[in-house]
């Protein structure tokens, strides 16, 4: 990612985590009062009320965009922390770029069916 | 020289990281990051495909997640409420810790002004604003871990 | 003077010492363990330890020191698993009986307890450590009066000027371990106190190797650097100013 500088990578890191908070926190405070009820599809706090809920299902989808920047930006660094090399820096790259573009896809697929279904 | 030199490095010392606090926080949020990495391209398809891909039914979503959730422990605790326990645990420690980190380095809370040094010294790790924020990264994942375990294990 | 100077008591305590000495044997591309019993007073160092060892039990010993007071920086190495410089390291102030010394972690070791510093070395060029200005002339040729600096400027980089690049803190780092290429605290501390000083112009000059893969952001404030350094300079404290300027894109204060 040589045409990047990487403190732009990192700023976006950073504000990435900042939301992460948000969303995350969201995420799992649906979980409340009880974890197994929250992954029932019906019934209360279940996943049909969850995927009924505008606000969470907004804060979802910024949470799967968010994640996907921070995690594979993350692992990246990780990555070139571990070993450097020519091939091994690109081969970094591309394979962080497909899998993050490929989690967006699926999950972007998913939601926005499962919304238009509902 | 007759001899050729070393390409490798002395070996590290363990045991000056494993002390402090600080290096602790280092090794976890690397680690971490890792395994929550990981954690979120597996979450995301085992979702998606619960989901049907966006033609969600309450049979698939109830096939897919019974197969993820496993066998059964106690009352309603199943082998997955244990390992989605942990990784919140992991969720928590990497938030709060890298909170730590974006408020110091990008708004530069905490971090101390450069000055005129005077014995003894004290590096700026140890100074009682970092020590703080520190002491608090540990205070809320305390309080994390008690909800968590109660929407776990008894809600 | 004279009745002052009686009042002084100097008490000199000796004991004998065990130092385990981890050595580098570049002919068998090993290490192994040599123990030495050895008595010192209370006012001698470990590298005075080790000169005498050398003298009278080992010659084959080999440790690297030029000053011996702390200001060369040729003689850090990992005392009792943390690394500090032989020289200022007193063993009667250790607390222990068997005293571990060991060759600096990070860096290659050449013989014994002598260390290759040309990586360490060629990372603190890499930052250019030393004054740059946009006329590279005038220094030497149209300066007619000096490039005044304030108690206030002064204060802003001299922290990171007491730096005698002794390795300790390399060797330290958990970072500089993970990603052999990662430029490390002594060089990122270079890097942060020319840049802070109001006199120099190259701070656009060095963004290029610190805001890198390799440059600031491997960076956790773990601070193992700052809690072993033998001259209090904290460069964790210089690499999170960095990366605040480079997040906010304000240049260091100066
Ligand atoms: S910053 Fe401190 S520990 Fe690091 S090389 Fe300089 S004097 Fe040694
Ligand atoms: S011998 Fe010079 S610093 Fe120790």
């Amino acid at each position: 990612m040589g045409m990047v500088a990487k403190s732009t990578l990192m700023k976006w890191h950073y504000i990435t985590g900042l939301i992460l908070v948000v969303v995350v926190g969201i995420h799992l405070a649906f979980r409340w009062p009880s974890y197994e009820a929250s992954i029932e599809w019906a019934g209360p706090h279940g996943v049909y009320e969850q995927l009924m809920n505008t606000g969470y299902m907004a804060a979802i989808f910024i949470l799967l965009y968010a994640a996907t920047y921070h995690a594979m930006n993350g692992l990246r660094t990780l990555l070139l922390e571990l070993h450097q090399g020519r091939y091994w820096n690109v081969a970094v790259d591309v394979v962080i770029i497909i899998v993050g573009v490929f989690i967006v896809i699926v999950g972007t697929v998913a939601l926005v069916g499962a919304l238009s279904v509902i | 020289m007759t001899e050729k030199l070393s390409t490798k490095r002395n070996p590290p010392k363990w045991s000056l990281w494993f002390k402090g606090l600080d290096e602790w926080l280092l090794i976890f949020q690397k680690v971490s990051g890792a395994l929550l990495a990981l954690y979120l391209i597996g979450h995301t398809l085992i979702i998606s495909t619960a989901l049907n891909f966006g033609h969600p039914t309450p049979l698939t979503w109830e096939k897919i997640i019974g197969l993820i959730e496993g066998p059964q422990i106690i009352g309603n605790v199943h082998v997955g409420t244990i390992i989605e326990y942990l990784v919140a645990l992991l969720v928590a420690v990497h938030g709060a810790n890298g909170v730590r980190l974006i408020l110091m380095q990008y708004f530069g809370w905490g971090l101390p002004k450069p000055e005129r040094r005077t014995y003894p010294m004290v590096p700026s790790p140890k100074k009682r604003s970092q020590m703080a924020y520190k002491y608090l990264v540990i205070i809320v994942v305390v309080i994390f871990i008690v909800l968590a375990s109660y929407v776990a294990f008894i809600g | 003077m004279s009745s002052a100077k009686a009042d002084i008591k100097i008490e000199i305590k000796r004991r004998v010492f065990t130092f385990r000495v981890k050595r580098y044997d570049p002919k068998t591309n090993g290490y192994k363990w040599s123990e030495y019993k050895v008595e010192v007073t209370n006012r001698q160092t470990v590298l005075d330890a080790l000169l005498k060892i050398k003298a009278t039990q080992d010659a084959t010993l080999a440790v690297r020191y030029s000053c011996r007071m702390g200001t060369c920086g040729s003689c850090a190495m990992v005392i009792n698993g943390t690394p500090r410089l032989a020289c200022e390291t007193k063993p009667f102030e250790l607390g222990t009986d068997v005293i571990t010394v060991e060759p600096l972690s990070n860096l290659k070791p050449i013989k014994d307890l002598v260390t290759d510093m040309d990586d360490f070395f060629e990372k603190h060029k890499s930052v250019d450590p030393w004054l740059i200005r946009k006329d590279e002339k005038e220094q030497f040729e149209k300066l007619d009066t000096y490039y005044p600096q304030t108690e206030e400027q002064l204060l802003n980089y001299l922290e990171f000027s007491y730096c005698i690049k002794c390795g300790a803190c390399y060797a330290a780092c958990p970072m500089v371990f993970l990603n052999k290429n990662y430029l490390g605290p002594q060089a990122l501390a270079a890097a942060y106190r020319w840049s802070a000083d109001n006199r120099d112009e190259g701070y656009v000059l060095r963004l290029k190797v610190i805001d890198s893969d390799n440059g600031v952001w491997s960076c956790h404030y773990s601070g193992t650097c700052s809690k072993v350094c033998p001259k209090g300079v904290d460069p964790a404290l210089a690499i999170n100013l960095l990366k605040k300027s480079l997040l906010t894109g304000k240049p260091p204060a100066r």
